[in-house]
Formats: structure tokens, C-alpha cells, sequence
């Protein structure tokens, strides 16, 4: 009985713990001023989505594989989807009109900071992967590869406004003015 | 040479630019564009140049990363330059979004495909309001914001199910008819209240919605109008209302109720009297006002006095009627003054005096108000008495006096004097026969009320005229005018009541020396000096008061044998002192 009672505590207790790890990984990005990017992103929107020459064809697998991610392995597929833009679609993409290339430097100095606001919240709590975020994250690099680099980073930026809804639905954000 | 010619004209000719005959010829719409409101969402395009009335357009659908391009069948074939996707485009608020794409179709030919620069998300759809309802109340403007409610939209899905959180609304204001003002402020509720801080008028308002998540755009509704006018039948205005009816009510019934008892308080006119004194009984002041009035004596009246009177033993009988054996309530008394409020009356009365009295005294029955002693010869006889007294009753009118009577030896006229109620005359039926009496028998019976002259005897002597401006003086004044008669000046001047007292009587008949005059005439308050003074100016005015020291005294023996002067001296500090 007293085992039986012991367990049953632990198991609480953990399952607590992992509802407010999970609640905390959402807290790490609250302070982030996610109405500026989208701001940023819908001025420029139009002259990018309209260079996409495949409209059949997505990188971010559309919501329905983003929506399928678990709440645990928000953390790792947020990292991961960071490191993705910051890494590889920004740095491939070339833009030569100075106004829209202000923008977008811009949307990418905020996804930096989100990169460093996560880590240090990954320092405080474990943003482990799972194997589900790790697939998830593949196909998307995948996807990537598949087009022209061109292409391909045009057709990123262009999907830039489903990430950042995906971010809104997934951390709690409070909304700014 | 000439194949190469050939071959030369047909590439120019290929190259030449026209129709082309395989259907792409045909120029493709310049733009296509979504524009969409919640759940309606339609596709524009703009026409293309020289279009004819063949042409019509084409459409497809995409969604973006999933489908391939599917042909709408309701936008197939139409020469219109939009086209409603909202029936294939229900899911764009879960979904990555939509591509369309345009192309104008000739009965040979068709253009390129246009297709629409952006992604068709949620992020075009342009936030409208469906309704909003005003109310007034209690100068507040409540507004109630619907959000649109289409028909298109599935089952279950509303504005507020996609749009969970952060939804905003802008307000705009204008009285009318001004121009718009803006709050800049957003309304984080659909309802709403605006304080217009008792403004009347019309006034017109307009919302624009917002995400405070999102950059959609917002579109201003129609606007509503609502008209205020100025209430007053609000609540609080008819409990006010009711209040102050209530307390103007009360108030109302108070006074009414204070009027009442305060006329109740008011004694009847039987009731009514001047001063509780015994004079009360001789004399009857019809008006109360002038107890206290003090009316100078008249002049004329003292020098009228015929020098017999003084001898008379008037003096005792000067007592008057009231026949009440209080000297000392004499000068308590401001009765005292005998003033004719109405010498008009008086001098009526006047007329009506009997011939008899041919002396001042009998002339100035009428004006008999005053309460001094009239003193006469004629007074003396019964006779005259009568007259006296019918006079004086005739007077009662006019007469103000103090009801001091001459006192007839018998008592009953003393009685007479005392019941009657209407005393301004009645004394002296009572006060006038002096002589019947014997002075030293004779028991102080009051004042011997003093008649007064006439105008006529006053103007016998300048003093009398003299007399008006010392009506004001209450102290005893003095006439300067001796010289009419010889000693007999007071009389005409005194006015109020001689207090009859034993002593005097004794003193009159024996002659007294002075001194004993002194002690009465201290207790006098009243002079019954001169039979004819005027007595209406109420003033104690001891003209030289010889009249009145020879009035008082009862023998005109006495009075002769008395130094006219020796005797007003004494009688003038008394009086002094008096006053």
C-alpha cells in the first residue's frame, strides 16, 4: 500500500513537472514581439510570394504536419525550424531591392533573438528531441532540397507567415500593439 | 537566289507579330487579386484590351502545396470580371491558403494564365462588422457590436470561433453634423458605452474591427445614428419631484395650520384692554394706540378755565368717576394722556356741547380725551353735570381719554363711569360735580378727566397755539403764556388726570399751603388741570401749570390766595419727578 501510494505520488509529481515544462518552453518566447515580424513580413509580401513560380508545391508541408507536432516537441521543432531559416534560407536568398531587404534583415535580427531566448531556456529545463520532431524537421529540409536553391529560398520567405502563425499557436504570445 | 528570297520573306513574316492562330494570341487578364471579407471571398481581374463579346474568362483554383490547379465551374465561361470562390475556399482559415489563376478565353483562343501574386490566406481577408445597435440610457449611448454572420460560412464557425482572441474595435463619433471624431482608442468587448455628458442632438457612430494578433485590415461600418433629447422624466427626476411636492405639502399644511392658531390668539375686541388699572372702569380707550400717546395739553383750554372752577370744589370732584380709591394707580398709568385721535370727531362733538358750558370746559366735551380735570365753575352745578356727562358721552367717539370722569359726589355715577365700556367720555358725567361734594368727605375717586377746548378757545390765546409742537414732549412743558389770565394758564395745558386725593381736598378748601399740594402731585402721574386743554396732542405739557394748581385747587379762594406761582413750582418738580 505504501508503495503503491509512493508511485502514485511520483507519477503526479511528474506529470506536473512535464505539463510545466511544457507550459515553460511556451513562456520562453512571450517577450517576443511577434505583430512586429508579422508586420514586417505582410509589407513585403506580396513582391515575394510573387516570385513563386510553383504554387503546388510547399517546403513547410503546410499546417496539417506542423499541426500534427505534440506539444513536447514544440521546443525542439521551434529550434529546429530557427536554425533552418536562420541558416539556410536567409543566407541563400538574395534580394536587390534595398526595401525589401531591410525587412527581411529585419525579420531575421527577431528570429536570432528567439534563437537565444530559447537557448537559455533550454539551459534551464531539457528541450530534448524526439524522434516525431526530428522527422518532422527533415522532411522540411528535404523539401528544401528539392527545388532550386532560388526557388527554394524565395518559396521559404514566402511561408514565412505560416511559421509565424504556427509560432503563435503553439508559445503563448502575448499579443502587442 | 530567289528560295532564299522566299525563305528570307516567310521569316519575316514569321516574325512579324499577330494573332496567333494556335490560341495564345490572346492577352492574358493584366491583374488577378482576391479580394475577401469574412467568408466571401471573390476574385477580380482586370479585363483585357480590346476585348470583344466573345471573350470570356477562365478560372482554377489551388491550394497551395497540396492540390493541382482545378477549374471552377461556376466561374467557367463568364463574362464577368469576378467570380465568388467562397464555396471552394471554406477551409481558408485552417489552411496554408489558396492560389487562383485567370485566363480570357476566345472562341479560337486563350491567353496565358494570370495568377493572383500572393498566396490567398487568411491574412487578405478584410475584417468587417455586421451591425451595430444603439440604445440610449441615462445619457449614455450602450452599443452592442454584431459580428457578420454570413451564410456561407459552415456550421458551427463564427466570427468569434476563428478569431478567438484579441478582437478589437475602433469607434468614430460625430455629432451631426460634424465631422467625424476618432477615439483612437479600441474597444476590447463588443459592447460598448459612450458618456455624452447631457449633450442633445443626434449622433452618429461607426466601428472598424481589428485583430490585435494579426495585420488584417479593418473596414468602417455603416454608420448609425442615434438622436438624444433631453429627459425629463428620468427617475431620479421624479423622485425629486415627488420629494419636493411632498415637503412644499408639508410646509403648507405647517403654515396653514401656524395662520390658524395665531388667529386664534388674537383676543376679541370685548376683551381687549388698554391697561389694568381702575381707571378702567371711567374710562374707555376706543383705541388702544393711544394709551400710550401722549397728548400735549392744550393751552387754551388751561386759560379758559374761569377762575371759579378753581374754587370749586371740582377739585374733589375731580376725582374721577372711576371711584376707585387708588391714588397710587395713578401714576402708573400713561392713561394719563389724553389725546383726541380724532379731532375731527372732537370737534363735532364739540358742537353738540351745550350752551351751558359756555367755559372751555363745556366746548372742549368734545374733545374731552384727555384725562386731566377740566375745571369749571358751571361743571359744579348738576346741571352742568348732566351736560358733562351727555357731553361727554357724545364724546366717547372722539375721546381718548383715559375715562377719568368727574366724579359726582354720588357714587352712583362713579358706577356709571365705571360700567361703561366705551370710557373715553364716560368719566366725566361722573367727575363733574365737584362742588356737590364735600372735598374733605370726599374719597379719592381717580382722575378728573380733563376736557379739552376747542380750537376756538385756543385761539384765544397765543399759547395754546403753542402747544402743537410740544405734543412730542412727554416731560412737562411749560407754557410761556401766563399772561391770558391771570393764574389761570395750567389748567388749559394739563391734560390727563388730577388724582384726587383727600389731602388735596382738605388742602383746596383750607386753603393748604403749597407743601401739601407737593405730596400729591408727586403721586399724580395724570393732570386734570384745565377744563378746555387740548388734550389731543397727549403732551404733558404743564404750561406754567398755574391753571392746573389753580385748577386743583377747590376753592377759588384758595387758588386766589395762593401765589400762582408758588403753587406751579411745587407741582412742576413733582411732575418732573413724576416724569
Amino acid at each position: 500500500m505504501k508503495f503503491q501510494c509512493v508511485s502514485l505520488w511520483l507519477l503526479g509529481i511528474m506529470l506536473i513537472l512535464c505539463f510545466v515544462d511544457s507550459r515553460s518552453l511556451r513562456k520562453c518566447l512571450i517577450s517576443t514581439d511577434m505583430h512586429h515580424i508579422e508586420e514586417s513580413f505582410q509589407e513585403i509580401k506580396r513582391a515575394i510570394q510573387a516570385k513563386d513560380t510553383f504554387p503546388n508545391v510547399t517546403i513547410l508541408s503546410t499546417l496539417e504536419t506542423l499541426q500534427s507536432i505534440k506539444p513536447l516537441d514544440v521546443c525542439c521543432v521551434t529550434k529546429n525550424l530557427l536554425a533552418f531559416y536562420v541558416d539556410r534560407v536567409f543566407k541563400d536568398h538574395q534580394e536587390p531591392h534595398p526595401q525589401i531587404l531591410r525587412k527581411i534583415s529585419s525579420i531575421a535580427n527577431s528570429f536570432l533573438y528567439m534563437q537565444k531566448t530559447l537557448r537559455q531556456c533550454q539551459e534551464q529545463r531539457q528541450c530534448h528531441c524526439r524522434q516525431e520532431a526530428t522527422n518532422v524537421t527533415r522532411v522540411i529540409h528535404d523539401n528544401y532540397d528539392q527545388l532550386e536553391v532560388r526557388s527554394a529560398a524565395i518559396k521559404s520567405l514566402g511561408e514565412l507567415d505560416v511559421f509565424l502563425a504556427w509560432i503563435d499557436k503553439n508559445h503563448e504570445v502575448t499579443s502587442s500593439a | 537566289m530567289l528560295p532564299r528570297l522566299a525563305v528570307l520573306l516567310a521569316a519575316l513574316l514569321s516574325l512579324r507579330p499577330g494573332s496567333n492562330a494556335h490560341g495564345t494570341e490572346l492577352p492574358s487578364p493584366p491583374s488577378v487579386w482576391f479580394e475577401a471579407e469574412f467568408f466571401h471571398h471573390i476574385l477580380h481581374w482586370t479585363p483585357i484590351p480590346n476585348q470583344s463579346e466573345s471573350t470570356f474568362y477562365e478560372v482554377e483554383l489551388l491550394r497551395y502545396g497540396i492540390e493541382h490547379w482545378r477549374p471552377i465551374p461556376t466561374c467557367r465561361q463568364t463574362l464577368m470580371l469576378s467570380c465568388d470562390l467562397t464555396a471552394v475556399t471554406l477551409d481558408l482559415y485552417h489552411s496554408n491558403g489558396y492560389r487562383a489563376r485567370v485566363r480570357a478565353v476566345n472562341s479560337t483562343q486563350h491567353s496565358n494564365w494570370t495568377i493572383t501574386n500572393t498566396r490567398f490566406s487568411v491574412d487578405e481577408v478584410t475584417l468587417t462588422v455586421g451591425s451595430v445597435k444603439l440604445e440610449i440610457h441615462n445619457d449614455l449611448i450602450l452599443g452592442k457590436i454584431q459580428p457578420p454572420r454570413p451564410k456561407m460560412a459552415p456550421a458551427g464557425v463564427t466570427y468569434e470561433s476563428i478569431f478567438s482572441h484579441f478582437r478589437e474595435y475602433e469607434i468614430a463619433i460625430r455629432k451631426v453634423p460634424g465631422n467625424f471624431t476618432f477615439t483612437h482608442e479600441k474597444i476590447k468587448h463588443e459592447n460598448f458605452s459612450i458618456q455624452t455628458s447631457g449633450e442633445v442632438g443626434e449622433f452618429c457612430i461607426k466601428v472598424k474591427p481589428s485583430i490585435g494578433s494579426r495585420t488584417n485590415k479593418g473596414m468602417w461600418s455603416k454608420e448609425e445614428c442615434i438622436s438624444l433629447t433631453r429627459q425629463y422624466l428620468t427617475v431620479t427626476n421624479i423622485i425629486i419631484l415627488f420629494a419636493f411636492v411632498l415637503l412644499s405639502g408639508a410646509l403648507a399644511c405647517r403654515l396653514a395650520l401656524q395662520l390658524y392658531v395665531q388667529r386664534r390668539r388674537k383676543l376679541p375686541s370685548v376683551l381687549l384692554f388698554t391697561k389694568p388699572s381702575p381707571f378702567i372702569l371711567g374710562s374707555q380707550r376706543p383705541y388702544p394706540e393711544t394709551q400710550d400717546t401722549i397728548h400735549p395739553l392744550d393751552e387754551e383750554a388751561f386759560l379758559k378755565v374761569s377762575p371759579e372752577l378753581r374754587n370749586l370744589d371740582l377739585h374733589g370732584s375731580t376725582d374721577s368717576g372711576f371711584g376707585s380709591n387708588k391714588p397710587s394707580l395713578q401714576t402708573e398709568e400713561p392713561q394719563f394722556l389724553l389725546s383726541d385721535p380724532h379731532p375731527q370727531a372732537n370737534r363735532m362733538l364739540a358742537s353738540g356741547e351745550p350752551p351751558e358750558l359756555g367755559d372751555s370746559c363745556g366746548n372742549d366735551s368734545s374733545n374731552s380725551t384727555d384725562s386731566g380735570i377740566c375745571l369749571q365753575e358751571r361743571s359744579l352745578s348738576p346741571g352742568t353735570q348732566h351736560t358733562w356727562e351727555q357731553q361727554v358721552g357724545s364724546d366717547s367717539r372722539g375721546q381718548d381719554d383715559s375715562g377719568i370722569g368727574l366724579v359726582q359726589n354720588s357714587e352712583g355715577q362713579a358706577g356709571d363711569t365705571q360700567g361703561g365700556p366705551a370710557l373715553g367720555h364716560d368719566s366725566p358725567p361722573e367727575t363733574e360735580v365737584p362742588g356737590e361734594e364735600d372735598p374733605a368727605a370726599v374719597a379719592f375717586r381717580g382722575y378728573l378727566r380733563q376736557t379739552r377746548c376747542t380750537e376756538e378757545k385756543a385761539t384765544k390765546t397765543g399759547c395754546l397755539e403753542e402747544e402743537s409742537p410740544l405734543t412730542d414732549g412727554l416731560g412737562p412743558k411749560f407754557r410761556a403764556c401766563l399772561d391770558d389770565e391771570d393764574g389761570w394758564h395750567p389748567p388749559a395745558l394739563a391734560k390727563g388726570y388730577l388724582k384726587q386725593d383727600p389731602l388735596e381736598m382738605t388742602l383746596a378748601s383750607s386753603g393748604a399751603p403749597i407743601g401739601q399740594w407737593n405730596q400729591p402731585t408727586e403721586e399724580w402721574s395724570l393732570l386734570a388741570l384745565s377744563s378746555c386743554g387740548d388734550l389731543g396732542t397727549s403732551d404733558w405739557s404743564f404750561a406754567h401749570n398755574l391753571a392746573s394748581l389753580g385748577c386743583l385747587a377747590a376753592p377759588g379762594g384758595l387758588l386766589g390766595s395762593l401765589n400762582s406761582d408758588l403753587v406751579t413750582l411745587p407741582l412742576i418738580s413733582s411732575l418732573h419727578s413724576n416724569e
